[in-house]
C-alpha cells in the first residue's frame, strides 16, 4: 500500500522533477562548470574541447578595473536605492492605513507605476530628463534653480536612476508594509497611550518593532532586485555616461555578447555570492533578536 | 528474455555514469598546437547549371525582397529551388550561432561584415572556392571584411560607406563653396558653420559610446593607423598615428565645434534640419533620414570624407557578405548562387529592386548609380575605405576602444594613456585568431 503510493507520487512529481533537472539544475550546474573553464562563442561546436582553467575567471574578474567599477555603481545602487525605497513606502503605507477616505484611489495610484513595463517608465522618465525641455529641468528653472544635464553627468546619472527605481517600486513595499501594519492590534497602540505615549514613541517603540519581519522581508526583496538592476540603464544611458550607470548584471550582458561566456558565467556567480552574502546579513542584523 | 536483478541495474547505473563522467573529462581540454594560417581555399567548383533546394537566411528587407528577386536563377537554373528565410536582424546574430552550434545550418546565409570574424573562426563557414569570383572587381574595403587570417570566406554582397553630410546654405553664408578636403579645412569648415552661419554645433561627433570607433578610426586610418597587423593576429592600437586622431577628434569638443552630449534617436536629424549642427559623418540611410526631417534637397549636400592632406580620408565600410556554411549538404549549387548574385548586372538590379549600394565595382558604372550625383560621392569614397577586422574578439575590442574615446573626450583620462589602455586591454583580450 505504501509502496503504492509512494510510487504514484513520483508518477505525479515526475513532470516537474523533469521539467526542473533539464531546464533549472541542468543550466545552473552548465553554467558553474562553465565559469571554470575559458570557453568562448568559438566554441560552441566543441563545447568539451575547451581549457579548465579553476579561478582564474574570477581572478580575472576581480583584477578588472571595470568590473570593480561596476561592482562599486551596483553596491551604491543597493546602499542608496534601499534605504530610499523602504522610507518612502513606509511612510506612504503609514499614511495610507491613517486615512479613510480616497484610500483605494492613493492604492491604486502608488502601485501603477509596478505594473508598468519597466521599458516603458524608462523612456518616460528619460524625457522628463532631458536637459532642454524636460519637465523636471523646467521646473527647476521655474524657481531659479540650476538645470543639469542628468543623464550626462557622470555624479548625477546614477541618482537619477536611484530616484526613478524609488518611485517605481515603492508601491509593491507599500502594500507589504501596509498588511503589516494591519497585522498590529490596535489594543496594543492604546494600552501604549494609555500609559502616556505619543504619536511618534508609537511609532518608534511599538509599530516599528511589530512591523519588524515585514521590514527584514521587504529588505531582503528590494536589495536581491536591486542587485540585479539592469534595464533602467540600458534603455536610459546605455551604461554611461563614462560607465557610471553600468552594472554587474549589464557588464554580465556585454560579456555574454562578445561570447566570453566562461568569463560571463564567472560575473553572474559572484553576483549570486553577493546577493547570498547580503541576504544573510540582513536576516543576522533584523532577523530573530527578540 | 531475463531481468537482470536489481543490484546488477544498480551496477550498470553506475557504470554508466562513470563511462559518461570519463569521456567528458577525457573530451575536455583544448587541442594544444592550431595550425599556423588558416585553411586554404576550397576547390573551384564545376561548370553547370544549379540543382537541388537551396535554403537561404536574409535579414530585413533583403530576407523579405530576396524571394521574389531569385526567380530570374531559379528560370535560369530550372532544376533548382531556392527557399528564403526572412530573419529579423535583432536576432539573426543568436540564430546564426546556434545553428552553427547545431550542425544545422541553411545553405547560404547573408552575414553582417562584423561577425565573420566570429562565425569563420568557430568553424561554420565554408572557405570561398577557388575561382568562384574575381577579387579585383570588388571595392577593396568590403573583401577585406570576408578574409579571417588568409582565407576569405564569402562574397561582399552589399556596402554601406560613411560620407560628411553638411548644409549647403548654411556653408554658403560662411564662404564655402565646395566642400572641406583636409583636416585643416574641416577645422575651420565647423568653425566657420558655427560662427559665421550660426550653427550651434559646427559638427556633430559622437562623444564615445557604442559605435564611436566608426567615427573616430576612419580619422586614424586616413592618418594612416591600422588597428591589427597583417594577418590579424595582434592588435597595434597604440601608435602615434592613432593618438593623432584622436587627439584631432577631441579638438572638436575642446572647441566647442561639437557636442559632448548623448542625442536621443530623431535629434540629430531635426537638429541638422533647424541648423543646430551644420555637418556630420554617416552613411547612405542618413539622405532619407534628414529630408523626412525637413531638409530640402538642396539645402544639404554629400561629400567624401575629408582626409588628413587631401580628400577622400579613408572611411570605414559596413554591409553584407554571402556565406555558405560547412554543414550545408548542397554547397556546389549553393556557392552557383552567390556567384550569380555578384553578376554586376544582377547587383545593379538588385540596387534598383531595394536600394543596396552594390560591392562589385562595374555595377556602379551604368544607369541612377552612375548618375546620381549623391550616389557617386558614395561610390568615390567606398574606394578608399578600410573594413573593420575580421576577427572573432572585435566587437569586445571596439566597446573598448567606444569607453576609451568617451574619456579622453570628455578629458577624464589624458589622449595618450586613453590609446595606450586601448591596446593594453585589446593586447590582453586578444584577437582570438
Amino acid at each position: 500500500m505504501r509502496k503504492q503510493q509512494a510510487r504514484a507520487a513520483w508518477i505525479l512529481a515526475a513532470p516537474f522533477l523533469v521539467l526542473f533537472l533539464v531546464f533549472t539544475a541542468g543550466p545552473v550546474l552548465a553554467s558553474l562548470g562553465m565559469s571554470f573553464t575559458d570557453i568562448k562563442r568559438t566554441d560552441i561546436r566543441t563545447p568539451f574541447a575547451v581549457g579548465f582553467i579553476g579561478f582564474d575567471n574570477y581572478a580575472q574578474l576581480l583584477g578588472d578595473p571595470l568590473f570593480r567599477k561596476v561592482m562599486v555603481n551596483t553596491g551604491l545602487y543597493v546602499v542608496l536605492g534601499v534605504p530610499l525605497t523602504m522610507g518612502l513606502a513606509l511612510a506612504v503605507a503609514v499614511m495610507l492605513n491613517r486615512i479613510e477616505r480616497l484610500k483605494g484611489l492613493f492604492r491604486v495610484g502608488y502601485y501603477l507605476p509596478v505594473v508598468t513595463s519597466i521599458v516603458a517608465v524608462s523612456v518616460v522618465w528619460k524625457f522628463l530628463l532631458r536637459p532642454e525641455g524636460g519637465l523636471i529641468n523646467e521646473a527647476l528653472g521655474l524657481v531659479g534653480l540650476p538645470q543639469p544635464e542628468w543623464l550626462d553627468n557622470p555624479d548625477l546619472a546614477l541618482p537619477a536612476l536611484v530616484v526613478m527605481a524609488a518611485w517605481r517600486n515603492l508601491g509593491s513595499l507599500m502594500i507589504i508594509f501596509l498588511a503589516g501594519l494591519q497585522t498590529i492590534p490596535d489594543e496594543v497602540k492604546e494600552a501604549a497611550q494609555v500609559d502616556g505615549a505619543r504619536g511618534w514613541d508609537v511609532f518608534r517603540r511599538i509599530t516599528l518593532p511589530m512591523l519588524k519581519p515585514t521590514l527584514l522581508f521587504g529588505a531582503v526583496i528590494t536589495s536581491i532586485g536591486y542587485l540585479q538592476f539592469f534595464e533602467e540603464a540600458f534603455v536610459m544611458t546605455k551604461g554611461g555616461p563614462l560607465d557610471a550607470t553600468r552594472s554587474v548584471t549589464f557588464f554580465t550582458y556585454d560579456q555574454f555578447g562578445y561570447g566570453n561566456y566562461g568569463l560571463a558565467a564567472s560575473a553572474s556567480y559572484l553576483l549570486f555570492i553577493a546577493v547570498v552574502v547580503l541576504t544573510y546579513v540582513q536576516f543576522k542584523i533584523f532577523g530573530e533578536k527578540d | 528474455m531475463r531481468r537482470p536483478t536489481r543490484p546488477a541495474r544498480r551496477f550498470t547505473g553506475a557504470v554508466a555514469v562513470l563511462a559518461v563522467a570519463g569521456l567528458t573529462l577525457t573530451a575536455c581540454g583544448r587541442d594544444s598546437a592550431s595550425e599556423d594560417g588558416g585553411p586554404g581555399q576550397t576547390d573551384a567548383i564545376s561548370e553547370g547549371k544549379a540543382s537541388g533546394t537551396i535554403e537561404v537566411w536574409a535579414m530585413g528587407t533583403e530576407g523579405e525582397e530576396l524571394g521574389d528577386f531569385v526567380k530570374d536563377f531559379e528560370s535560369d537554373n530550372p532544376e533548382a529551388t531556392v527557399k528564403v528565410t526572412a530573419v529579423p536582424w535583432e536576432a539573426a546574430h543568436d540564430k546564426l550561432s546556434n545553428a552553427i552550434a547545431a550542425g544545422e545550418t541553411p545553405d547560404v546565409s547573408l552575414i553582417g561584415t562584423t561577425w565573420m570574424g566570429e562565425f569563420a573562426e568557430a568553424g561554420g563557414l565554408e572557405p570561398t572556392p577557388e575561382g568562384l569570383v574575381d577579387e579585383a572587381d570588388f571595392f577593396e574595403g568590403p573583401w577585406g571584411s570576408t578574409v579571417v587570417g588568409d582565407t576569405s570566406y564569402g562574397v561582399p554582397w552589399y556596402v554601406e560607406t560613411r560620407v560628411l553630410y553638411y548644409r549647403t546654405d548654411l556653408a554658403e553664408k560662411a564662404g564655402w563653396s565646395e566642400a572641406p578636403q583636409n583636416w585643416d579645412e574641416l577645422k575651420q569648415f565647423a568653425t566657420d558653420l558655427e560662427k559665421k552661419a550660426g550653427a550651434e554645433y559646427g559638427m556633430h561627433l559622437q562623444p564615445g559610446q557604442t559605435g564611436s570607433w566608426q567615427t573616430v578610426l576612419p580619422f586614424a586610418w586616413s592618418n594612416g593607423a591600422s588597428v591589427t597587423n597583417e594577418d590579424g593576429t595582434e592588435y597595434t592600437i597604440d601608435t602615434p598615428e592613432m593618438q593623432e586622431a584622436l587627439e584631432y577628434y577631441k579638438s572638436y569638443f575642446d572647441e566647442g565645434l561639437a557636442n559632448d552630449g548623448t542625442l536621443d534617436p530623431g535629434e540629430l536629424e531635426s537638429g541638422f534640419a533647424d541648423g543646430k549642427y551644420g555637418a556630420f559623418i554617416s552613411g547612405p540611410w542618413h539622405t532619407g533620414l534628414v529630408e523626412d526631417a525637413g531638409v530640402k534637397t538642396d539645402q544639404y549636400a554629400v561629400a567624401p570624407l575629408p582626409g588628413k592632406d587631401s580628400a577622400p580620408g579613408t572611411s570605414f565600410v559596413g554591409g553584407g557578405d554571402l556565406a555558405v556554411f560547412a554543414d550545408s549538404d548542397n554547397k556546389e549549387n549553393a556557392w552557383k548562387l552567390v556567384q550569380w548574385l555578384s553578376e554586376p548586372d544582377v547587383q545593379s538590379a538588385w540596387y534598383e529592386t531595394i536600394g543596396d549600394l552594390p560591392a562589385v565595382k562595374s555595377a556602379w558604372e551604368s544607369g541612377e548609380l552612375a548618375s546620381d550625383e549623391q550616389l557617386q560621392v558614395f561610390g568615390q569614397q567606398l574606394e578608399t575605405t578600410v573594413a573593420p577586422p575580421a576577427v572573432p574578439s572585435w566587437e569586445q575590442v571596439a566597446a573598448v576602444i567606444d569607453a576609451d574615446v568617451e574619456k579622453a573626450v570628455k578629458g577624464a583620462m589624458p589622449v595618450d594613456e586613453a590609446v595606450k589602455d586601448m591596446q593594453s586591454q585589446a593586447g590582453s583580450i586578444g584577437t582570438g585568431l
